[in-house]
């Protein structure tokens, strides 16, 4: 563990009495290539530096009444239970009003699915399956070919996971912050200006994992049609990894902003029976953040909880899911679960933009997009869903607003739009009641 | 919640089938003395197979069955999946994820590192009299073991391409110069070999393609080997032993009159204990008690070991009451026996029986806690962290031990309940609301009626008389029977054919991978009437679905 990393960040956070002020630290020119950044490819960014996506999902929704802010526009300010997002105000957009367009089928699943993959279930009522790639993955899609790992998975208390590379196949989250580490930046990882490894047992790790591939082709032409494409999904894993190893024999990519994060602990256990959720993200969080300036992957998701998550929130009197459903009136205990949900929502946008990158940070090349799977969990609400965006991914989305839609627009646009500013060519979002043809200009740059 | 409520439809479509065809059924094999006979052959239409990926708890099995317990079996592996509630549907499903196939790649080496570095354990396998023979020991070892490995045997081609890897590693790895050869480079190669089986979607998956009936091709069963593998999942929750795969090579798994043979030896064999374990862990949702989650400021007796223990509690009832007594399987919801060790004993407020560990005990002949409704394994995870839950302990009843299909609530509902209020202290008076409202009162009729019964018992299942001062009112009724406190629910369940039902259809699914279909009634409907007929003990119907029609069948693969 390299000591330095304590100077930059206590330059970027410390000193400046935790308000977030990021510094442009000049890259060191032996990193970069010609163009200024040492990326094989030239992301379409306007600061020249690959754009990333990053996903933040929290479940049970939130409290419509005291989510929305007042004011819309430029001119707004932060609601009630956005206030723990006033350090980074002014990188985030908040969308209100939107609604999703799938079928309530099942209540809290068919949310999940609808603002995450913009379709309807599998089978709405017995399998909880997306029946399309969630969000994440439609990315991953474009950025994974450039990255060591086509897309991260991770969360505090992430549950099953909501990342779907197509119907049945999900990728499970991380929820041990040294497994996750070590899965990112253990074994083999090299930091930027080291040697590529020389290994000869990689090669022949490569030869068994062509044996395997041909396994799977040969047994492919055997089965049914359903079994073919899991096969293609278990196919694509076994290639990405024969690539991630072939890899390790190149040079690491050279970028002034990488270095090793802090190591977790070994264990974060329960504290009178609550799950130490802050102290999970935080650190997995900035493993995240560190993942994109290493360039390990583009694409990230941080599930911090799950949909009908009944966790017991510090301070809280009963579990989460319980509360939405049993607690009275304005609901003060779930208004405060909701607060620390979004104080885990501003240390991911803090960790992504306490890392320089160029002339700004990180965060300025990233589009995080948090989100629940219902508005208001007490009646499994698809209206009013929660949307925040952090970052402008490279220049491409406005920051530092509030967007109403005043006609209940479909959530599936943000998602288009989203695409669109990552590059990806898409004409549509979504499918069936979800699908949309058109982003939402008023939060494009 | 909504987990545990979707997933029922295709059996609720099923068990209404049923009600309407019983009357017309007749299936005719009496009990004899020696026992019940051989199922009857009945017309089965199943579905295409799919690809069952190995579990976790198969993944080790496997690992320990065929290479013996000195070897540290990898536990990081693709999670497991339920799907209509039970796992072994999910994994037939569930893809592998790219992370899953970067973890199997890892096992797959610790375990081939393991093997070559354990000096006995490699010479017990791979045995070479001279080293001049490399390339034709490593043939015979990809073609034997790789057999036991794949279930199944090793074509030239696969052997091949094994060889061709061992090749490459002895000789990029070896240190064997000209005619000097060592023998740590022959295991490198071994290594490799091994590496590449277990990592391999041929082990991974169960595979079946199938084959039409050698007397009517327009139906299909299983080839001789996929048999092997079905019957050693099913009854061992492995991979088949080197008799099955003889027995699959020789032919003789073909007639269910053949297959007796093997099921009855595999019946009295030890590895039968963790598969019945493995079923009722699965039918019981016990897998979910690793993360049972309670608030110790009100639950004094928790902590996050207490849902394995919970677990364990119940599957050594299992134990007891289906392969040691053999007796009828209603004994599980109403037996006084139990097994606690000193944790369990302290919240069931009986004296700790044993120091250390389990011990089997009586529970207090003028209590209400009874069978497997009384374990703390039903009744604190079908409850929140801080309070019972009448909704989620009915649903269980309704949708595990009833097998009924509960739709999900409607959604643009309000869901608040009302506080304890000095007009309404007890869960049941909160409850009213669900009772009153008719978009609510259709399903949660069925379902609280069932949990209020219960109310008796805590969030974590200590017992109680009263909640917030009030006594509590525990009448219910079940499918028309009545009673007033939780031993009158526990028999109205044993009583209710539907729980006998329900254990059939369970068990099948489970067998099969796969939710019983509308093509399975009349198996379904033959599984049940025998099962009845032998006082409902579960061994026997093991058995019986092991030989089962369809237990061999298999639908046709449409490309």
């Amino acid at each position: 563990m390299s000591q330095n990393k304590f100077h930059r960040r206590m330059l970027l956070k410390g000193f400046l009495g935790g308000a977030l002020v990021s510094i442009g630290l000049p890259a060191l020119e032996i990193f970069l290539n010609d163009s200024g950044s040492a990326y094989a490819d030239e992301g379409p960014g306007d600061s020249g530096f690959p754009q990333r996506f990053g996903l933040f999902f929290w479940g049970n929704g939130m409290l419509p009444d005291r989510w929305t802010p007042e004011k819309e526009g430029s001119d707004w300010e932060l609601s009630e239970q956005l206030a723990p997002l006033a350090n980074v105000k002014e990188y985030i957009t908040v969308v209100t009003g939107t609604g999703l367009g799938v079928p309530n089928t099942t209540p809290h699943a068919a949310g999940a699915g609808g603002i995450l993959s913009g379709a309807p279930l599998l089978d709405p009522y017995s399998n909880d399956s997306f029946s399309i790639q969630s969000i994440d993955q439609v990315i991953a899609e474009k950025t994974k070919e450039n990255t060591f790992f086509p897309s991260l998975e991770f969360g505090a208390k992430p549950g099953g996971g909501l990342s779907y590379n197509g119907p049945n196949s999900r990728n499970p989250p991380e929820s041990s912050p040294l497994a996750f580490f070590n899965h990112v930046f253990g074994g083999t990882f090299q930091l930027p200006g080291a040697e590529p490894i020389v290994d000869p047992t990689l090669a022949l790790r490569r030869s068994v994992l062509d044996a395997v591939m041909g396994d799977i082709s040969w047994l492919k032409t055997k089965v049914g049609q359903a079994d073919q494409i899991r096969l293609e999904q278990h196919f694509e894993g076994v290639r990405g990894l024969e690539k991630r190893l072939a890899r390790l024999e190149e040079d690491p990519p050279n970028l002034a902003a990488c270095e090793f994060p802090t190591q977790p602990l070994e264990a974060y256990p329960d504290i009178e029976g609550r799950p130490q959720l802050q102290e999970k993200n935080q650190i997995m969080s900035e493993i995240a953040a560190m993942a994109f300036a290493c360039d390990r992957t583009r694409v990230f998701s941080n599930f911090f909880t799950s949909p009908v998550n009944n966790n017991l929130f510090t301070d809280a009197v009963a579990g989460h899911h319980q509360l939405t459903h049993d607690e009275p009136g304005d609901q003060p205990q779930v208004h405060a679960i909701n607060l620390q949900c979004m104080e885990a929502l501003a240390r991911q946008i803090e960790a992504l933009a306490a890392i320089e990158e160029g002339e700004g940070t990180l965060l300025d090349n990233c589009v995080l997009f948090g989100t629940s799977e219902h508005g208001l969990a007490q009646t499994h609400s698809f209206e009013e869903m929660p949307i925040v965006l952090a970052g402008s991914c490279g220049g491409k989305l406005k920051t530092n607003m509030h967007y109403r839609s005043a006609a209940s627009e479909n959530s599936s646009k943000v998602l288009l739009t989203i695409c669109r500013a990552m590059g990806l060519d898409q004409s549509s979002f979504g499918a069936e009641g979800g699908k949309v043809t058109d982003g939402l200009g008023a939060i494009e740059a | 919640m909504s987990k545990r409520r979707q997933r029922k439809l295709q059996t609720g479509v099923l068990a209404a089938c049923v009600l309407v065809l019983t009357g017309a059924c007749a299936t005719s094999t009496e009990p004899t003395s020696t026992g019940p006979g051989l199922p009857e052959p009945v017309e089965v239409d199943s579905p295409e197979p799919s690809l069952t990926r190995l579990t976790q708890a198969q993944y080790g099995h496997a690992i320990v069955d065929l290479l013996g317990p000195d070897i540290a079996v990898p536990t990081s592996l693709e999670p497991d999946v339920a799907l209509n509630h039970l796992i072994a549907i999910g994994s037939s499903s569930t893809t592998i994820s790219p992370r899953g196939a970067e973890k199997y790649e890892e096992a797959a080496r610790s375990v081939a590192r393991q093997v070559v570095e354990n000096e006995a354990l490699r010479q017990s396998l791979t045995l070479c009299e001279s080293m001049r023979e490399w390339p034709a020991c490593y043939e015979k070892f990809a073609v034997d073991f790789g057999r036991r490995v794949w279930r199944r045997p090793i074509s030239t081609e696969e052997a091949d391409i094994l060889v061709g890897l061992a090749t490459q590693a002895q000789e990029a790895l070896g240190e064997s110069e000209g005619a000097e050869v060592v023998e740590d480079d022959y295991y490198r190669g071994i290594e490799m070999i091994l590496s590449a089986l277990f990592q391999s979607p041929h082990f991974l998956y169960r595979v079946e393609l199938g084959e039409p009936l050698p007397d009517d091709p327009t139906h299909r069963r299983v080839t001789g080997y996929e048999m092997a593998t079905r019957l050693s999942f099913f009854l061992w929750n492995s991979v088949p032993d080197a008799a099955l795969l003889d027995a699959a090579e020789a032919g003789s798994l073909g007639t269910s009159e053949q297959r007796a043979v093997h099921v009855q030896r595999m019946m009295d064999d030890p590895k039968l204990r963790r598969s019945v374990r493995n079923f009722f862990w699965e039918w019981w949702q016990l897998f979910e008690l690793d993360q049972l989650t309670k608030d110790p400021t009100i639950y004094k007796h928790y902590s996050s070991d207490l849902g394995d223990m919970a677990a364990e509690e119940t599957l050594q009832l299992v134990e007891h009451v289906v392969l040691d007594r053999d007796v009828d399987m209603v004994e599980l919801l109403t037996t006084r026996t139990t097994f606690v060790n000193r944790r369990l004993a302290a919240i069931y407020n009986i004296p700790a029986v044993v120091e250390d560990g389990f011990g089997m005990t009586e529970l207090p002949a003028d209590g209400l806690r009874r069978g497997f409704l009384g374990h703390v394994s039903f009744l604190a995870q079908n409850a929140h962290p801080v309070s019972t839950s009448a909704t989620l302990r009915g649903l269980f009843v309704r949708e595990l031990l009833l097998c009924e299909s509960i739709p999900p609530p409607l959604s643009e509902v309000n869901t608040a309940l009302p506080e304890p209020t000095p007009d309404a202290k007890t869960m049941r008076e909160r409850l009213t609301v669900h009772m009153e409202d008719p978009a609510c009162a259709g399903c949660h009729a069925l379902t609280d009626l069932v949990g209020l019964t219960l109310e008796n018992f805590d969030g974590i299942g200590r017992f109680r008389w009263t909640e917030n001062g009030v006594t509590i009112d525990a009448s219910g009724e079940l499918d028309g029977a009545t009673y007033n406190d939780a031993l009158g629910l526990q028999e109205a369940l044993g009583e209710n054919p539907k729980f006998a039902r329900c254990a059939v259809n369970m068990l099948y699914s489970y067998a099969l991978g796969r939710p019983m279909g509308v093509g399975d009634t009349d198996q379904y409907l033959q599984l049940t009437e025998r099962f009845e007929a032998n006082g409902r003990r579960f061994k026997q119907l093991m058995v019986d679905v092991a030989l089962s029609t369809g237990f061999e069948r298999v639908g046709e693969v449409s490309p």
